[in-house]
């Protein structure tokens, strides 16, 4: 059996991956750290979950997540608006912070998601894979929609005494949201991705450089 | 076997195995055959980059803590809330979990993920031996949990949006809001600039390398 070699970026450690791959989860030897991840049917199941996150995405941003009353005054909050407010306040720092975390980079991995595992999907690798997939870990931990979602259940129990509070359509499919976006995440693995890519630019992948043992 | 030791390097982005150049002066780098990425034994000047953000980010969590998050206008007069407050009056009113929530997410976290990385900069440059895996999982953990930080920056800017009602009620953001941002975005960095792979290195060579 063939064999290829991986390395492991938390510790260093040179370690043979059998080839071709096993379903499953390949694990560092010597610290633990999870070197690569393939199940059959991984890319489909990225792309589809991914659908389904840009639909709820634009969803969620289209109605309010919550709305507000007290005495006679009404006032509801989208994503936009939250940032909006923050913007005609001159805090312009925290306005991009928000924008960044909650729109703009959540919005481009899904569409980096969509645009990579499409293709792959139909066994196509598509021009600029590897800088879409360096992306898209770049942007990993600045999509903050799930820290957002702990945020508004926060302000919600700050609220609740000071006036009615009224959940917004989109706060369920902001909830739907979060679960499907996270179920892609635990899916992906940029490993077999880099493969695809070695495989389509004709390379043999991954066997030791140089005549090192 | 360590890369490291046989003139091999491992791609930050995509994990492609690289062999260095035999015979380079200055710093050693590669180009990654695969991705293009710059390929070092370690992260250049991890070390240094981690301390500068670390100090950089205690500085920053003392206005956080001290200045108002944000103040809330009403006709009755203006009341201005730190995050500590906050915690206080959660505890107070009989609201302990989300009391809770926002001490571990706002106070607790930001803290030990300081005093994580103070102690794995400790630890690798006096060349610690031992609990690896300890200092690996400890590694993992601050990767994790930094983001949750930012919870009582996105409770503030909702409570802006919610609550403005003309010149009746109105919240505004405090200055302890983008100090406490900054604590966050810093922090996150300051992780990201570490090399967890200085953790597995033998106690001499760290030394050597970083005198």
């Amino acid at each position: 059996m063939e064999a290829h070699y991986i390395c492991c970026h938390e510790c260093d450690e040179i370690s043979r991956l059998p080839y071709p791959h096993k379903p499953g989860r390949y694990k560092c030897p010597n610290c633990g750290h999870t070197l690569f991840k393939y199940w059959p049917g991984m890319f489909e199941k990225i792309y589809a979950l991914n659908l389904a996150a840009l639909f709820l995405f634009v969803v969620t941003n289209m109605f309010p997540f919550l709305s507000f009353h007290v005495l006679g005054n009404a006032s509801e909050a989208t994503f936009s608006t939250a940032i909006l407010y923050l913007y005609h306040d001159e805090d312009y720092l925290l306005a991009v912070a928000v924008f960044l975390t909650t729109l703009l980079v959540p919005l481009t991995r899904i569409l980096l998601y969509l645009l990579l595992f499409g293709p792959l999907y139909h066994g196509i690798v598509p021009r600029y894979a590897a800088g879409m997939l360096k992306l898209l870990e770049t942007l990993l931990p600045w999509g903050m929609l799930d820290v957002f979602m702990v945020g508004v259940l926060v302000s919600i129990v700050k609220l609740v005494k000071m006036g009615t509070i009224i959940p917004g359509i989109s706060l369920w499919s902001f909830a739907a949201l979060i679960v499907v976006m996270a179920y892609a995440q635990s899916l992906f693995d940029p490993h077999p991705v880099w493969e695809r890519i070695d495989e389509a630019r004709g390379r043999t992948p991954d066997s030791l450089p140089g005549a090192a043992s | 076997m360590r890369a490291i030791d046989h003139g091999l390097g491992c791609c930050p982005t995509c994990h492609q195995i690289v062999r260095f150049p035999t015979r380079t002066e200055g710093a050693v780098t590669a180009l990654c055959p695969r991705c293009g990425s710059e390929v070092h034994p370690r992260k250049p000047g991890a070390i240094q980059n981690t301390w500068a953000l670390v100090l950089a980010s205690i500085l920053f969590y003392i206005p956080a803590n001290l200045l108002p998050m944000m103040h809330v206008h009403t006709f009755a007069g203006t009341q201005s809330d730190t995050i500590m407050s906050g915690v206080i009056y959660f505890m107070e009113t009989g609201s302990y979990l989300i009391g809770s929530v926002i001490f571990i997410a706002s106070i607790f976290v930001p803290v030990l993920k300081i005093l994580i990385l103070i102690y794995l900069l400790l630890s690798v440059q006096r060349g610690w031996a031992g609990r690896y895996h300890e200092r690996k999982r400890l590694y993992q953990l601050t990767e994790l949990v930094g983001r949750w930080s930012m919870v009582d920056v996105y409770v503030v800017s909702i409570m802006i949006a919610l609550v403005h009602f003309g010149g009746l009620t109105e919240i505004k953001a405090g200055l302890g809001a983008v100090f406490f941002l900054l604590v966050v975005v810093v922090t996150m960095f300051a992780a990201m600039q570490f090399d967890p792979r200085l953790i597995w290195d033998p106690p001499k060579e760290t030394h050597a390398r970083h005198p």
